[in-house]
């Protein structure tokens, strides 16, 4: 069948009456507008939040500590004694926590394909005071071109360079929160509480904003050799950081070192569950309201359709007496449906970018999981394509069930009516 | 152009053999038809006649190949339809079947021209050829000036008028008319039933009406007439009108 006369006798029934017409497409076109901004919105946060994690942070962790700790004597004894002697309250060796060979182990992570740099890190904690403030601070040990190509530190630098750290004896970089907190600028020193009470002044060089506020709260860099006499490490690391081609596989990826090292190996995902997991109930919550709207939309566009069904009975059976068969007058309101689906989602894309890029320009400072001046506001394209595709199969099905009804019409039954 | 339906005046194109149809289910259910068997042949101006209930209209679905009969044959130029699926009916309704009902169901949304050319367009006729046959029909109808108006800024004769054009579009065999000039004055009846007298003298067209109205029914050539869903009387309309007037149901005055 041609169906140029059924695109016709479609267009002619939409165009007929406009105003039917436009509140179905304005119902499709809200529908997308708000799926478009509400997942911009919420993939927003998600997406800075991942970037800058897997930017300012290695992709994965290993630490100096064995996941589990098998108690071979408490083994032994059980077996030995069938049972009857157990060993409780056991506690590890009070021993300084190191990784072995951390130069082997480097090296190779560094021939394995998907790992792209790895650096050694020394990591304890410290007290950083200023004047009388006092802040505790994860000190965080390295060796500036390592780090570099493991967490591209120096993007996140203001007014100062991540080689700076080896301008004098004894450099810091700190994070923008407790820089603000204690009051500290660039050029300033601070003091350093050791773990025996003692203090060292160490010159603050930068002052790095990830917008991760978990980070630029928390986090102080200073040379390797400096963070090891600062914690009283001699030689010793106790943590190396790997940045990945892939930080999407860093799970796996992970699990694959630990086995190899056997030492605890942490995933960027692993060390952000909890966060990740609120974004995850974050995503189920928008798909549930937009898709509320969509379905609103639908029923909007399945009333429309069968009061058109219904308003034009009479011309169905004329249709159908002059040779057009159910399945034609069947394509003719699927093609209503779908040409409103249509209009409704491209106008929706239309209005869903300006509604998206006029949220994101709103001056909204936030200062929780991430820090910014605005909503942030992830645009993407996939988006508009996932609101389209779910606007269309809404539509389709929204239009199949009026569509069918009057492909059924007994003509017959109309013209009694009428008669 | 629109490939002409091979016409040979005196041949058999509604055959009607023991038709049976009954309405509803159960205690509702009606025998409407009660074994018909009729035949109407090319070039015959037919009327179908009798009282409300007799039928008349379920007689007329069932030769325009919209509805089914429950037992029966309908054959059209000799195809028989309980043989033809769905697809089959439309194009058997589309090809050889031209309907005019008494509400014309034009589309308000498409001009007279457009409503006229809908036919050809499901045919698949070209867009400029449709035009011109739609607009030559119009104007042998006398709506030539009129093509382009939407039905709504019509007469109701002009109307009527328009889906007579509509019912001729694909050259039918059969145009089959019920109450056709129901909802007409008697001067615009006259109109539609001259343009009918026409058709079938210049172009053997074979048209079938069904009416109430037994002075058009006495300007065919053929009067059929149902009572309870049988036939009681068919034969050259002179002879019924004098059957139906020496039984008391036509006044004397009537025409015949």
């Amino acid at each position: 069948m041609n169906p140029f006369p059924l695109i016709r006798i479609a267009r002619r029934h939409l165009l007929h009456n406009t105003f039917r017409t436009v509140i179905s497409v304005s119902g499709v076109a809200v529908g997308v507008m708000f799926m478009i901004m509400l997942s911009a919105l919420m993939t927003g946060f998600e997406k800075k939040f991942v970037t800058e994690t897997v930017e300012s942070s290695p992709h994965i962790t290993i630490y100096d500590e064995e996941r589990q700790i098998p108690d071979e004597f408490a083994q032994w004894l059980s077996k030995q004694s069938g049972g009857i002697a157990t060993v409780e309250g056991a506690r590890p060796r009070d021993r300084r926590r190191r990784i072995k060979k951390p130069g082997e182990v480097v090296s190779m992570l560094r021939n394995m394909p998907e790992v792209e740099a790895a650096a050694l890190n020394v990591v304890g904690t410290a007290i950083v005071s200023f004047g009388s403030r006092e802040r505790g601070v994860g000190l965080m040990g390295i060796e500036p071109e390592d780090q570099e190509a493991v967490s591209e530190l120096d993007t996140y630098i203001q007014g100062g360079r991540v080689f700076d750290l080896y301008s004098s004896g004894g450099a810091m970089l700190l994070g923008s929160g407790i820089a603000n907190l204690l009051g500290v600028n660039k050029g300033d020193t601070v003091n350093i509480k050791l773990r025996d009470g003692e203090t060292r002044p160490l010159k603050i060089v930068g002052i790095f904003k990830t917008g991760v506020t978990t980070i630029d709260y928390s986090r102080a860099y200073t040379l390797i050799s400096v963070a090891q006499q600062l914690l009283g490490m001699g030689r010793d690391v106790n943590q190396i950081v790997v940045r990945l081609r892939d930080y999407a596989s860093a799970r796996e990826t992970a699990a694959r070192i630990e086995s190899m090292v056997h030492y605890r190996t942490e995933s960027w995902q692993e060390a952000n569950e909890n966060f990740l997991s609120i974004f995850v109930i974050q995503q189920v919550i928008t798909y549930l309201v937009t898709g509320g709207i969509m379905i609103v939309a639908a029923f909007g566009i399945l009333n429309v359709l069968i009061m058109l069904v219904m308003e034009k009975l009479p011309e169905i059976a004329m249709l159908k007496s002059m040779g057009y068969s159910g399945r034609d007058v069947t394509m003719i309101f699927l093609m209503e449906g779908m040409v409103i689906g249509w209009i409704g989602v491209l106008t929706g894309c239309i209005l869903g970018y300006w509604l998206t890029v006029f949220i994101g320009s709103l001056p909204i400072p936030m200062k929780g999981l991430i820090e910014s001046e605005h909503l942030v506001m992830n645009n993407a394209l996939n988006l508009y394509y996932r609101a389209g595709i779910a606007a269309m199969i809404v539509t389709l099905l929204a239009s199949v069930l009026p569509a069918m009804r009057a492909g059924r019409m007994d003509p017959v039954e109309t013209l009694r009516g009428h008669a | 152009m629109i490939e002409l339906n091979h016409r040979e005046r005196g041949k058999p194109v509604i055959e009607l053999r023991d038709l049976r149809r009954t309405l509803g289910e159960g205690d509702t259910a009606v025998e409407v038809l009660k074994g018909l068997n009729v035949t109407i042949s090319q070039g015959e101006f037919c009327s179908i006649v009798g009282p409300s209930g007799s039928g008349k209209s379920t007689l007329m679905y069932l030769l325009g190949a919209l509805d089914r009969a429950d037992s029966g044959q309908v054959l059209i130029d000799g195809q028989d339809t309980k043989k033809l699926g769905d697809l089959e009916l439309a194009e058997l309704r589309n090809r050889k079947l031209g309907f005019i009902f008494q509400f014309h169901y034009l589309m308000p949304e498409f001009s007279a021209l457009e409503n006229v050319m809908m036919p050809m367009f499901k045919r698949g006729v070209r867009h400029s050829d449709a035009a011109e046959r739609a607009h030559e029909l119009l104007s042998s109808l006398g709506l030539g000036a009129k093509t382009h108006r939407p039905p709504g800024k019509l007469s109701g004769g002009e109307q009527q008028r328009v889906a007579i054009a509509r019912a001729l579009a694909n050259e039918p065999l059969i145009v089959l008319g019920d109450e056709p000039t129901g909802n007409l004055d008697t001067s615009n009846a006259d109109n539609v039933f001259a343009a009918f007298d026409k058709l079938v003298k210049e172009k053997s067209q074979t048209i079938v009406v069904v009416t109430h109205d037994l002075d058009l029914a006495a300007r065919t050539d053929r009067i059929i007439r149902l009572v309870d869903g049988q036939v009681v009387d068919d034969g050259p309309t002179a002879d019924v009108m004098e059957r139906m007037r020496a039984d008391g149901i036509v006044p004397l005055s009537s025409h015949g």
